[in-house]
């Protein structure tokens, strides 16, 4: 070997599998590569390639698309890229080249043959391949039931038109006045009546709003030139492919040069959405708690099949809590046709991530009945019964009863408006750490079902306490604090080692619900009402407790954590196992794992912030 | 016809005529590639030396490097490192530039015996260097002094490239800009140990991939617009 050359070999030596491999193979390997520079925008194979070919990232990124051209991933520095060395597979997939990339090249012959006597190594990229293929050939399926919708349904069904056009003289004000008057979240503008350009409302807040530049500004200053488009007989699906791949929401649709109507990401959304919406539609008709329960065990295929379709992990909660919820209203509407009309008026409360529009799957129940004063002792029975019926059927439905008996059934939890204002006050007033752990839960309240006026003016009462008490939000604050991100010493991933998820990062306790706790913290604090966490992040940015920087950093952790959390259950969910929060790091790409340690370097940050603030 | 009397093809045939020691004559058997060649199909060998000094008389080459590149692929099969024996003592400074120290340099081969290989390696193909001005002057000297005669040597210089580039910018730059290293930092390509005559050699390569990558071209350009000028120094 020349030692020269033993820098790549080092490369290659990091990379699995190549790291299980002894020295003098991986010096063989590396005699055998060749080093190609790629073009940005290009696609893999390059052309003038004669046989098949490894591709290992040295520098650079490429993106995997399905023949369907959904994104199925990224690749990054230090990243494999196998599927072009099995036979059949590589017609599935298109790679394109995102950054100018440095790739190192092997051809697959010689890896089979240099790897001839590693089975275990040679088979971890048929593996990673056929992993692959199972997904491309679940998505096929997926296309022709769920995506029906949206290959069925041509543009111009759905489009918006006459579209909202401006002259791209007008000023940034002008615009943004003449979007709200119209009610539209895009403008085309004109130059000699020909479009020379788009605007969008996220246009405005970043390159004007946030840059600061003064609203008399052009609007030319900050649209974007190029406008993409479509023709309005193309079908939704490609639509949202076009936008997916130019990471854009907004589509002009033109036919022979003549600008007939816009569309958004939003009007695709809604169109996709019809798939819960028939959920819950269903379940509203549900006359059994069978019905229900069989309504119920779409969740889980609803949840993958929103994930495989590319649909923002925010919608896919908002999604799922929706049915959960009709789930929820069902069951007390079957309740009270069991029991009778309620005796005083009440309020059915979610708690925790149900409350705050983010559940995946089925969640554990988390819920509480808040009864109008006016109760009385005898009503007493009727609400034990009506707590029963419903924590029972939705145990039923697959929701199991909170291990911390945070449910009504408890009779803790099954009391007046008044009771509960108690409650709060003392929790707020004298912390304890039970007192605490509590507040973290029903802090998240929403109404289901009932009077939501009962629940409005208890949240009133609370939130007019909580921004003065400085010593209950410094107690809050450190009880959050203790939940911390998985990032070791030298910022790399610790991970879990109980035994049964070894080797794993808990995305769940150590991602998603440190931030879940900051935003509690910052809504109490500032005496915010929302109650899903990336509301109240944007109610609290720029606020004294959180700069608008640090709420955008929070609002994408958030989002990428539990992106991958949703992409993993959906996994877990095609592979026929029970979902959950552990994410084994060798599951995502380098890529990914670096952004991951971005997410979680926020997530430290901000808990070193609010732990200088509040010092107990 | 111009070209026919000062292109490098006609050179090639002129020199094979004089030349009697087989190495070189071997060497100059072999056609060079046509000018008209798009590049991606140029065989071209990216070449880097080690040295004492920029004086191609009084300075001694300490190691050579080597690799050859075929359809802008770099084929590290063909990699070959070389630490030079030469005579007399190291100039310190320039053991702690290269890190070869006399004990190191003992193990290497005398220059004449390396050449053989090296202008085998040679054959048919264009050489890719950084700064031709070394590379070009040593390998002259050299087969001056061993077979008596300096061949004409088809080159293309990275650092020409860049330097065409950046004067097309009306932005300034130092010299320094033009240095291996800092190109390849503005290329975004990863970081090798510098001063090893094969990792330089491979940098280079890469440098060279980049550079043609700047210029947007939507089919190769012909070796012609990228190689020296034959009577350039």
């Amino acid at each position: 070997m020349e030692i020269e050359l033993q820098e790549i070999a080092d490369f290659i030596a990091a990379i699995p599998p190549f790291d299980r491999l002894p020295g003098a193979v991986i010096n063989q390997i590396t005699r055998k590569i060749s080093i190609r520079y790629l073009r940005r925008g290009g696609d893999l194979p390059p052309d003038n390639t004669k046989e098949p070919l490894l591709y290992i990232l040295r520098t650079g990124a490429v993106s995997l698309f399905s023949s369907q051209e959904r994104l199925l991933g990224k690749l990054g520095e230090g990243d494999i890229c196998t599927f072009f060395c099995m036979e059949d597979e590589h017609h599935h997939f298109v790679v394109r080249v995102d950054e100018d990339t440095l790739i190192y090249t092997l051809s697959c012959k010689t890896v089979q043959t240099l790897l001839a006597e590693y089975p275990d190594e040679l088979a971890y990229f048929h593996k990673t391949a056929s992993h692959r293929l199972n997904q491309t050939v679940s998505e096929m399926q997926l296309n022709s039931s769920i995506s029906s919708t949206l290959l069925q349904t041509p543009i111009r069904n759905i489009m918006h038109t006459p579209v909202i056009t401006a002259d791209s003289s007008i000023t940034i004000r002008e615009a943004a006045q003449l979007m709200a008057e119209k009610r539209v979240s895009s403008l085309i503008l004109l130059q000699a009546d020909k479009p020379v350009g788009i605007l969008t409302d996220k246009d405005i807040a970043k390159r004007c709003v946030a840059t600061g530049l003064t609203r008399n500004t052009a609007v030319s200053e900050i649209m974007t030139s190029t406008i993409i488009t479509v023709g309005s007989h193309t079908d939704a699906f490609e639509a949202m492919m076009k936008m997916t791949r130019k990471h854009i929401h907004h589509l002009a649709v033109i036919d022979n040069g003549q600008l007939n109507g816009i569309i958004s990401v939003s009007d695709l959304m809604q169109l996709e959405g019809r798939n819960s919406v028939y959920i819950t539609n269903a379940i509203r008709k549900a006359k059994s708690i069978e019905a229900l329960e069989e309504q119920s065990r779409t969740l889980p295929q609803l949840q993958r099949q929103l994930v495989q379709m590319g649909v923002p992990v925010n919608r896919i909660s908002e999604m799922l809590t929706a049915v959960s919820s009709a789930i929820t209203r069902r069951l007390c509407k079957l309740a009270e046709e069991a029991l009778g009309d309620a005796p005083v008026p009440y309020a059915w409360v979610a708690a925790g991530s149900h409350a705050r529009r983010e559940q995946s799957g089925h969640s554990d129940q988390d819920n509480a009945l808040i009864i109008d004063d006016r109760m009385l002792p005898e009503h007493q029975p009727y609400f034990t019964n009506l707590a029963k019926f419903i924590c029972d059927g939705l145990a039923r439905c697959g929701f199991v009863y909170c291990p911390g008996d945070v449910m009504a059934i408890n009779p803790r939890w099954r009391q007046t408006s008044q009771v509960w204002g108690d409650y709060f006050h003392n929790w707020i007033t004298t912390p304890s750490p039970k007192a605490l752990m509590y507040c973290s839960i029903f802090f998240d309240l929403r109404t289901i079902y009932g009077d939501e006026t009962i629940l409005q003016h208890l949240r009133q009462e609370m939130l007019q306490l909580t921004p003065k008490n400085e010593l209950f939000l410094a107690h809050l604050t450190h009880n959050a604090l203790k939940l911390k991100p998985p990032l070791g010493f030298f910022r790399d991933f610790v991970l879990v080692h109980d035994g049964k998820h070894n080797d794993t990062l808990d995305l769940k306790h150590n991602g998603l619900a440190p931030i879940v706790d900051l935003a509690r913290i910052y809504a109490l604090a500032e005496g915010v009402e929302a109650v899903s966490t990336l509301e109240r992040l944007n109610s609290v940015a720029g606020s004294r407790a959180l700069s608008s920087n640090g709420a955008e950093n929070l609002r994408d952790a958030f989002e990428f954590i539990n992106t991958l959390r949703m992409r993993h259950q959906a996994q877990q969910i095609s592979d026929g196992k029970i979902p959950d929060n552990y994410l084994s790091p060798s599951d995502i790409s380098k890529l990914e794992r670096a952004h991951l340690k971005d997410a979680f370097k926020v997530i430290q940050t901000l808990q070193s912030y609010i732990e200088s603030r509040y010092r107990v | 016809m111009f070209n026919f009397i000062f292109g490098y093809e006609s050179q090639r045939r002129r020199q094979l005529k004089k030349v009697a020691a087989a190495p070189l004559k071997q060497y100059l058997a072999t056609p060079f590639p046509d000018l008209k060649t798009p590049i991606d199909r140029v065989p071209i060998l990216a070449l880097d030396f080690e040295t004492t000094g920029l004086n191609a008389k009084t300075d001694h080459i300490l190691s050579i490097g080597y690799v050859a590149i075929d359809g802008l692929a770099i084929q590290l099969e063909s990699a070959h490192h070389q630490i030079i024996h030469t005579i007399g003592d190291l100039r310190e400074e320039s053991v702690i530039v290269h890190h070869i120290t006399d004990d190191k340099k003992s193990r290497g081969l005398p220059i004449a015996e390396v050449m053989p290989r090296l202008l085998e390696a040679m054959c048919g193909r264009v050489l890719l260097v950084h700064y031709a001005h070394i590379e070009k002057g040593f390998l002259r000297q050299i087969c001056q002094q061993l077979y008596g005669l300096a061949p004409v040597l088809p080159i293309i210089d990275t650092l020409v490239i860049a330097r065409k580039r950046l004067d097309q910018r009306t932005t300034l730059y130092s010299p320094g800009d033009l240095r291996l290293f800092n190109l390849r930092q503005r290329h975004n390509l990863p970081r090798y140990r510098a001063h090893n005559a094969l990792s330089d050699a491979i940098a280079t390569a890469e440098l060279f991939f980049a550079e043609l990558e700047l210029k947007k071209y939507t089919t190769p350009p012909p070796l012609k617009s990228l190689i020296q000028q034959p009577w350039s120094r």
